[in-house]
């Protein structure tokens, strides 16, 4: 009798992340996540759902916020993914988004945290004057569970003035 | 110069890590591990007749596949109740993998360890297993009608009947001038973390020891559990809470199935064992909660003063009892709120349906008790033509009566004595924060313009800081630097700050200086755990006693180093020194140093505790009677009994007038939990009950067709707020603190979450002019409710 | 643990039984089996490995042959030893005619798993033991219709009577025939089924020091 045999085709698949380069090989059906979280060891960047609902997992695609529980690892082959370890600091610090969360207090159990670095990381960079109102829209794909968001709004505005004058002459 | 840390909104000690991605949640551990899933029942109820797993042996990397029939010793034993109550007289908990029959869709029949998780899960996905379908029991009403049953041996599914009564509830309402009779249901929702359970187990077995991670809120009661079902000793057993993404509640309940069959997994196969809940699994299978109907039948006077109050209601737990009776209990007792009720009758019917185990969720039973309680002040009000603030006002315990004996056991088996608040003022700050008598005109107004405006107010009082106890270890380093251990644990509550903050205020100490460990049995064995609004009072205390302890070591070591009277010795900043004599003075480094006397020199301080560098009398020994080796002290905090926050919620919301959507204009809450360790952190916790609160009132339910399948087990169809739902919270405190533990502070967890439902539903009634009787509401109910009542509601 | 069930074999009674109980045989349609030794009458040692993905080892096995009613009937006691853990099995077989020459066999096997192995539960182990003993059935019966070569008559270095004979199996495709992937092996008792499943664990010892690093 004939059994199938389940084992699976490793593609070899680049990805630039966080500046660095990486070769996995990996199953076509790895998630993004996966890869990041498991093969890569960036641990930063969280699953929540893994149905594109939360916004946890959210990493920067060649520079676009993007649910990486929704893409399989082998879809991004050559492109520049940043993670939450990759909105650091050049000296290895809190990046500027990073310090806005901690001084607003806009995390209490940090798991959601990372999908929100990200995704003010570039809203900021896209955005670098935000309104109260526009901060909350572009956090408004994100789930949090914790603060209630108030917070972490407080944090995205607090972010872009760290942004625009990075020795932190703004602010206490 | 220190600043005294106690009460100060620093940062948090524990954000750096968790910003830039180095936090070390469950999955993030055990990067080697073996990886397991489940098979997990279809069927609300059904025989399991046959598991063939022929067809995953196939799956490259499969390890192993087990059933009911490989569980052995007490594995294969029924999970344990944790709460046993007299009233509970048929309670019923699960088999970690069924045995033979499955009591809800989600139920674990068979656990797969496989190389990872895709693999784990092809081997599930092959594993066939063959049930016979029963009927289900779903919602209340079937549970009640009893044509079938969840248990076999429980025909009624009742599982547990109390009544609870001071006074002749029924005969005082019978003679009152003025009665009502109020129907009203919370629909269920869930804790919902973003983080769901995991667990991840190490076997030693050369030294024969366990070493479990758990996403859990309390790893010292896991660990107690673990030992027993495992039949490994205690001491071989140690279970460590790591970075937990959210708890709400959810992650109290213990040993779940998987965490004793993960680590069991571990030992029998000699390799450590991963398991992470994927979201559905979440759904169906860790605990829900807030499912309950109320009926309220209250006397009362012209004024509105209540004469006596009669409540009846049903719970409905799910398929099993694990955690009692502990939510309708808190029901019971917590809807009487500030108010005094004359005579009061609470009679409750927990009831078994095919669904997933109901245990508590942020709030805990106090929603639904403080949404019965002030649907009936608001339907006094309506009655009586009043404003609904007075008619509260009117029946509020004042501060003279405190401590207020109610006359009930609470769900600490203790007595329901209220022992300090001020609910006049509470409510009058409120009243001003949100300008509750200008919002009357303001009120007209929009309704001039066509516009519906509601504004809604609802009181609640919390119980928090239940013991049995916490304890917290304090040890000073020869480096000066504090390492305190307690073992709670943490989900975000910023405990690595508030005890550091306590710890740095009692020994004068910078608090950079101080390290704090949570809820790991390694560093803390005696604990309880996390839950019901009582770290911060519990083990906050704790540390307070054990720093107080440490403290006064260091000040009789450092007089006698100093030739000084320990009392006139303070620490400032890490220093000891004589107060107004700038060069006497050590380092609390250098008296950790002495207080372990040494015979070997590890570094240079050290050199000045070893025996012939230390001075003092050779006619005593070097470590004196009753007395011992190092700067550190442990101390315990046993309460008398709970200690109760209370606050005031006010929301104004807007209703349209064509799509029935909920707009809310404003939020404001009043809130006393007496002294404030880190008023942010408080904040925050208030900001996110408050969002919890607005899901629970216009998003959030979980919904069960009549075969209970549970249709909405995903965060597509399970709606949670997202930022544009949730209003900005504009808070006021008061403080009174609490005369039970030495520090005056009381819990602040759950106090955001548990009269949401109370408050929309009174804003939106007062909006609409109808009457809102169950929650959650959603646009759609709202307007075919419109279209059903006539503006008044039913009295 | 109990593993039992049925095969058909497209050949009279007699020479089933016969095949059975022929090393030669045996050593090419045991899932594994690499070696074969005559101890005595009716008594083997062999030599299995096998194994899949995560679990493979070699396993030593003593086999003795008992209870004999030929050509209907016989029994089979089996022990074996490997790395991850030990088997013992009694194996009873029955031998029926069945339609058109062929016979219908029935095994019923009472087996012992201890060790590592012994952990994997019990679907895979009766899984797997049961799918090792239609792989074994369907080999035999390859060789009683012809559609595998037969065996030399006298295996090759044959001893004289009394002198232990050693078979070996013939060069074949790594892993079990149609079964490489099947999680768990089987430790094959000759002559007849293999009632016990055996796990090898050659990462086992690796993962155990690396899991006692600091």
């Amino acid at each position: 009798m004939n059994h199938d045999h389940v084992s699976e085709a490793l593609h070899e698949t680049r990805l630039v992340v966080n500046g660095v380069q990486h070769t996995v090989r990996v199953p076509a059906r790895r998630l993004l996540a996966d890869c990041l979280r498991h093969d890569l060891g960036l641990t930063g960047t969280h699953l929540g759902c893994e149905h594109g609902v939360c916004g946890a997992c959210t990493v920067l695609v060649d520079g676009l916020p993007m649910r990486s529980c929704l893409l399989f690892a082998v879809t991004v082959d050559g492109a520049e993914i940043t993670t939450t370890e990759g909105c650091r600091s050049a000296d290895g610090g809190l990046g500027p988004v990073q310090r806005a969360f901690m001084e607003c207090h806009g995390l209490q159990c940090g798991f959601c945290t990372p999908g929100f670095v990200t995704t003010v990381t570039a809203f900021i960079r896209d955005h670098p004057d935000p309104t109260e109102a526009e901060a909350r829209e572009a956090i408004g794909g994100n789930l949090c569970r914790c603060t209630g968001y108030q917070n972490i709004v407080a944090s995205v505005l607090r972010a872009a003035e760290l942004v625009r004058a990075p020795e932190g002459e703004t602010g206490p | 110069m220190t600043t005294r840390m106690f009460g100060e909104p620093i940062a948090r000690r524990e954000d750096p890590r968790l910003v830039a991605g180095d936090g070390r949640f469950l999955d993030d551990l055990g990067a080697g591990a073996l990886a397991a899933a489940f098979v997990r029942s279809p069927h609300a109820h059904a025989r399991v007749v046959d598991v063939d797993a022929a067809a995953a042996l196939d799956v490259d990397g499969l390890v192993a596949v087990y059933t009911y029939e490989d569980l052995d010793g007490r594995v294969a034993e029924p999970l344990p109740l944790l709460i046993p109550h007299p009233s509970l007289h048929a309670p019923r908990t699960a088999y970690p993998l069924a045995n033979g029959v499955v009591r809800h869709v989600g139920e674990p029949v068979a656990m797969v360890v496989a190389s990872d998780r895709y693999v784990a899960e092809d081997a599930c996905d092959r594993i066939r297993v063959a049930y016979a379908p029963l009927p289900p029991v779903v919602g209340i009403d079937a549970a009640v009608r009893a044509e079938h049953a969840v248990h076999d041996d429980v025909p009624d599914n009742v599982a547990a009947h109390m009544v609870q009564e001071v006074g002749d509830a029924r005969a005082a309402i019978a003679a009152a001038p003025q009665r009502l009779e109020l129907h009203l249901q919370i629909e269920r929702s869930a804790s919902m973390p973003l983080e769901g359970k995991g667990v991840y187990a190490r076997w030693d077995a050369a030294d024969r020891s366990l070493r479990v991670y758990t996403s859990t809120q309390t790893s010292t009661s896991v660990r107690m559990a673990l030992a027993a079902k495992l039949g490994v000793p205690v001491d071989r057993v140690e279970v460590v809470a790591p970075d937990v993404g959210g708890g709400f509640g959810v992650k109290i309940v213990h040993p779940w199935p998987e965490e004793v069959l993960v680590p069991w997994a571990a030992i029998r196969l000699g390799r450590e064992v991963k398991w992470v809940e994927d979201r559905r699994e979440h759904f169906v299978s860790s605990a829900h909660e807030r499912g309950q109907r109320h009926t309220v039948r209250v006397g009362f006077d012209d004024d509105g003063r209540l004469l006596g109050l009669d409540v009846e209601f049903l719970h409905d737990n799910g398929a099993y009892t694990p955690y009692g009776i502990i939510v309708p209990i808190i029901t019971s007792t917590q809807l009487l709120g500030p108010y005094k009720p004359g005579a009061y009758r609470v009679e409750f019917r927990s009831l078994y349906t095919n669904t997933v185990i109901v245990t508590p969720y942020r709030g805990a039973g106090r929603p639904q008790g403080v949404f019965a309680m002030e649907r009936t002040m608001d339907a006094i009000a309506e009655r009586l033509g009043r404003d609904r603030a007075e008619v509260r006002e009117v029946n509020f315990i004042r501060p003279e009566e405190m401590p207020y004996d109610h006359g009930l056991i609470f769900q600490d088996g203790r007595p329901l004595v209220y022992d300090s608040g001020d609910y006049p003022a509470s409510l009058a700050k409120l009243k001003k924060l949100v300008g509750w008598d200008e919002l009357a005109a303001e009120r007209a107004q929009a309704r001039t313009e066509g516009r519906r405006v509601g504004i809604g107010l609802a009181c609640y009082v919390e119980g928090t800081g239940v013991g049995p106890y916490e304890g917290a270890h304090v040890r000073v380093e020869t480096n000066g630097k504090v390492v305190v251990a307690t073992g709670l644990t943490t989900q975000g509550q910023g405990h690595e700050t508030v005890f550091a903050q306590v710890a740095a205020s009692e020994l004068g100490v910078p608090v950079e200086d101080v390290a704090v460990v949570t809820g790991d049995t390694r560093r803390f064995k005696y604990a309880v755990g996390t839950f019901a609004s009582r770290a911060a009072v519990m083990s906050g205390n704790a540390v307070a006693l054990a720093a107080r302890k440490v403290r006064a070591k260091a000040l009789r070591i450092a007089g006698e180093a100093l030739e000084v009277d320990p009392a006139d010795l303070e620490v400032v900043d890490g220093i000891v020194r004589v107060r107004g004599v700038p060069d006497a003075e050590i380092p609390l480094a250098t008296v950790a140093v002495l207080a372990n006397p040494l015979r070997y020199a590890f570094d240079e301080e050290a050199k000045r505790a070893t025996q012939f560098a230390v001075g003092g009398g050779t006619d005593v020994p070097p470590v004196r009677d009753g007395d011992e080796p190092g700067l550190e002290a442990a101390g315990w905090y046993s309460p008398i009994r709970s200690t109760f926050a209370n606050g005031v919620h006010a929301a104004v919301v807007e209703t349209d007038p064509e799509t029935a959507e909920v707009k809310i204009l404003r939020y404001c809450v009043v809130h006393d939990c007496g002294r404030l360790i880190n008023p942010r952190i408080v904040e925050g916790q208030i900001h996110g009950g408050v969002a919890q609160g607005v899901g629970g009132a216009l998003y959030e339910r979980l919904v069960y067709d009549e075969h209970g399948q549970l249709l909405n087990a995903s965060f597509m169809d399970f709606l949670m707020p997202y930022a544009s739902e949730v209003p900005t919270v504009e808070t006021d405190h008061l403080e009174t603190p609490s005369p039970l533990n030495p520090l005056g502070i009381k819990g602040a967890g759950e106090a955001g979450v548990i009269p949401g439902a109370a408050v929309f539903a009174a804003a939106i009634s007062d909006a609409e002019g109808l009457w809102i009787d169950r929650m959650p509401i959603s646009p759609s109910e709202l307007w075919e409710l419109r279209r059903q009542t006539t503006p008044k509601g039913d009295g | 643990m109990r593993v039992s069930g049925n095969a058909t074999l497209h050949a009279p009674v007699e020479k089933v039984y016969a095949a059975l109980n022929d090393p030669a045989v045996l050593v090419r349609t045991i899932p594994g089996c690499e070696r074969l030794e005559r101890v005595g009458e009716d008594a083997y040692k062999l030599t299995v490995t096998a194994g899949v993905a995560s679990v493979r080892g070699t396993y030593a096995g003593d086999v003795r042959i008992a209870d004999q009613r030929p050509p209907n009937a016989f029994v089979l006691k089996a022990s074996g030893a490997g790395a991850p853990g030990t088997v013992s099995a009694d194996v009873s077989v029955q031998l029926a005619a069945g339609d058109d020459g062929t016979t219908e066999l029935a095994y019923d096997a009472d087996a012992v798993v201890g060790g590592m192995i012994g952990g994997v539960g019990q679907r895979m182990l009766v899984g797997v033991a049961t799918r090792t003993a239609d792989q074994f059935f369907a080999a035999v019966d390859d060789v009683l219709t012809g559609a595998a070569p037969a065996p030399e008559a006298v295996p090759a270095g044959a001893a004289a009577a009394g002198q232990p004979a050693v078979f070996t199996a013939p060069p074949r495709a790594p892993g079990l025939p149609g079964g490489q992937l099947a999680a768990g092996v089987v430790l094959g008792a000759a002559a007849a089924l293999l009632g016990v499943l055996v796990g090898g664990w050659v990462t086992r010892r690796a993962a155990r020091a690396a899991a006692r690093r600091p």
